[in-house]
């Protein structure tokens, strides 16, 4: 593997907002001096499949990129304010801000799906991004969902994503939930979690999205919930016990002297 | 002033996902190749299991029982494959500073290692009911120094994997009736699972490392013995409630910080209920 792909995979593996550490370690490592310039298509990748959000100039209000939205070019274009701009990836800065006007066929679903679903968001995430294009020659729309909180101070950082593709001739809605979640106060814990989802929307509304897409997550997280105490219970007791069987720690004095077998199970010879 | 590399090698390794440390760790070396025995030395990877021709009996390999592609087993004191005469191998008087140096202890210490691999195998027979453990002691100028290791790996369910890797290296100064004991210990744990139709694939994977220091009285060398077990008891037990505490306590409240599972403004709606109870309350 060469360098720059080496490089590439560190920065495709970041954690919910430490880009910006990973790519100073990777400087600190590298004696190419170019290296940021030559790690632009990583970032861009980064980015993309991670639906960064930025700032557009002037604007207090977030908008996310991905490959859903682009325009080619380093542009992409967000619906709600009826913009494009272009973003600098390696800084993931928003810049040269210009009208975009969303037209063709599937406008109306999108701005109707962007109203439901905004309703739901906001009932659900503190702090979240979403959009809803339409793809693929107007034939699909892309309907994305991503929240972050950073919380640097106290070592660890998470990252919720969904993404559903919504096909208007068959009804069918098929997505992926990501949830991605780092802890690192002397250490380095990461949950990382994919679920595929599959439904059908036979009414085609946006409505009809939300509500799907509303229960389908609600679902999920339960499911996620139930799933951190089966680990729990389940594979982790088995990994190692709190205690011998015997319910009292080792006597040491007595093991250094005794073999296998007998009896140094924590002093159930005082009972 | 750019930063020292060996300190964002591990900043890197701290941040990037810790299923895959050590193929991040080869990839940082054909970055750094200066920093390879540093980084072999100090990053903690998963161990593996090999078999000991002597005895037939497994034991764990690390980069203390290592000298060069050979491991030594603590069951025979044999290395695997055996080491040339007169080769790279063993560790004399001068350089004893165990890591990948093959460090054969003394006969004093050998002793001690043979009674603390059998301390050990019970210890882990008692808690972790399965598993291989292997400790592996080294001389030092003023006393000696040692790696306890474990690993266990559970399939509960068919969709259901666990990994446990605990490695606590130690040093033991010797000042005449006490000894000072530093203990660093790091345990692996990896966690997954994949149920098609509820909650997909789901991987919980980590490391987290403590440090405890402490002054102990000392009779004999099986004090030794005993005093680095109840060290090693008792941090084990510590993290073993802080992995509980982070994998299924924090990384899920993070989940909850990022999506509420009931409605926000319901939520708000309730806490303004209750504030206004409480003034009415205090009224």
């Amino acid at each position: 593997m060469s360098h720059i792909e080496t490089v590439s995979a560190f920065v495709e593996g970041a954690p919910p907002g430490e880009l910006a550490d990973v790519v100073a370690d990777i400087k600190a490592l590298t004696s190419e001096p170019n290296i940021v310039a030559e790690l632009t298509p990583a970032f861009e990748k980064y980015n993309e499949e991670q639906f960064i959000t930025l700032k557009l100039p002037g604007s207090s209000q977030p908008v996310l990129i991905s490959s859903h939205n682009s325009l080619g070019g380093g542009r992409y274009y967000d619906v709600e304010s009826s913009s494009s701009f272009e973003v600098d990836h390696a800084s993931q800065k928003a810049s040269a801000v210009q009208s975009h006007v969303l037209e063709g066929p599937q406008a109306d679903l999108v701005k109707s799906t962007l109203k439901s679903l905004g309703a739901y968001v906001k009932e659900h995430f503190p702090n979240a991004s979403l959009g809803v294009y339409p793809i693929e020659s107007d034939s699909k729309l892309a309907i994305i969902v991503v929240a972050n909180k950073y919380s640097p101070n106290n070592f660890w950082n998470g990252r919720w994503r969904s993404l559903y593709i919504f096909d208007p001739s068959s009804g069918s809605l098929e997505g992926s939930i990501k949830v991605d979640v780092h802890y690192y106060e002397d250490g380095n814990v990461r949950l990382l979690t994919n679920k595929p989802t599959h439904a059908s929307i036979p009414s085609g509304t946006g409505a009809g999205i939300a509500k799907e897409i509303a229960s389908t997550e609600k679902k999920y997280q339960e499911d996620l919930n139930k799933s951190f105490v089966s680990l729990s219970e389940g594979a982790f007791k088995g990994l190692r016990r709190q205690l011998p069987v015997t319910r009292q720690k080792i006597e040491w004095d007595r093991v250094t002297g005794y073999r296998l077998g007998q009896d140094i199970g924590g002093g159930s010879s005082k009972r | 002033m750019a930063a020292d590399p060996f300190d964002s090698a591990l900043d890197l390794l701290r941040r990037l996902n810790p299923k895959h440390t050590s193929e991040h760790l080869n990839a940082i070396i054909s970055l750094a190749p200066d920093l390879t025995e540093d980084l072999l030395s100090s990053v903690d990877q998963p161990l593996t299991v090999k078999r000991c021709r002597q005895t037939g009996r497994d034991y764990l390999l690390c980069d203390y029982n290592r000298d060069g592609d050979s491991y030594r087993s603590p069951w025979s004191n044999q290395f695997d494959p055996p080491l040339d005469e007169g080769g790279v191998g063993g560790v004399g008087p001068g350089s004893n500073d165990g890591a990948g140096e093959g460090a054969i202890p003394n006969e004093r210490v050998r002793k001690m290692e043979i009674k603390a691999n059998e301390a050990f195998d019970i210890y882990r027979e008692l808690y972790y009911e399965g598993g291989v453990s292997s400790v592996y002691l080294w001389n030092l100028d003023d006393g000696f120094a040692g790696v306890v290791l474990v690993k266990k790996s559970a399939t509960p369910g068919t969709n259901t994997e666990g990994v446990w890797d605990s490695i606590h290296v130690f040093e033991a100064i010797e000042r005449g009736r006490t000894t000072h004991y530093k203990l660093t210990s790091t345990v692996i744990l990896s966690l997954s699972t994949n149920v098609e139709g509820t909650v997909g694939d789901m991987d919980l994977s980590g490391n987290m490392t403590r440090q405890v220091e402490q002054d102990l009285p000392v009779e004999n060398d099986d004090s030794h013995i005993a005093n680095v077990g109840r060290l090693v008891e008792d941090m084990e037990l510590k993290m073993r409630n802080l992995l509980q505490d982070v994998y299924f306590g924090k990384a899920k409240d993070v989940v909850g910080d990022l999506r509420s599972v009931g409605s926000l403004s319901d939520g708000a709606k309730e806490r303004e209920t209750q504030r206004e109870l409480i003034g009415s309350m205090k009224r």
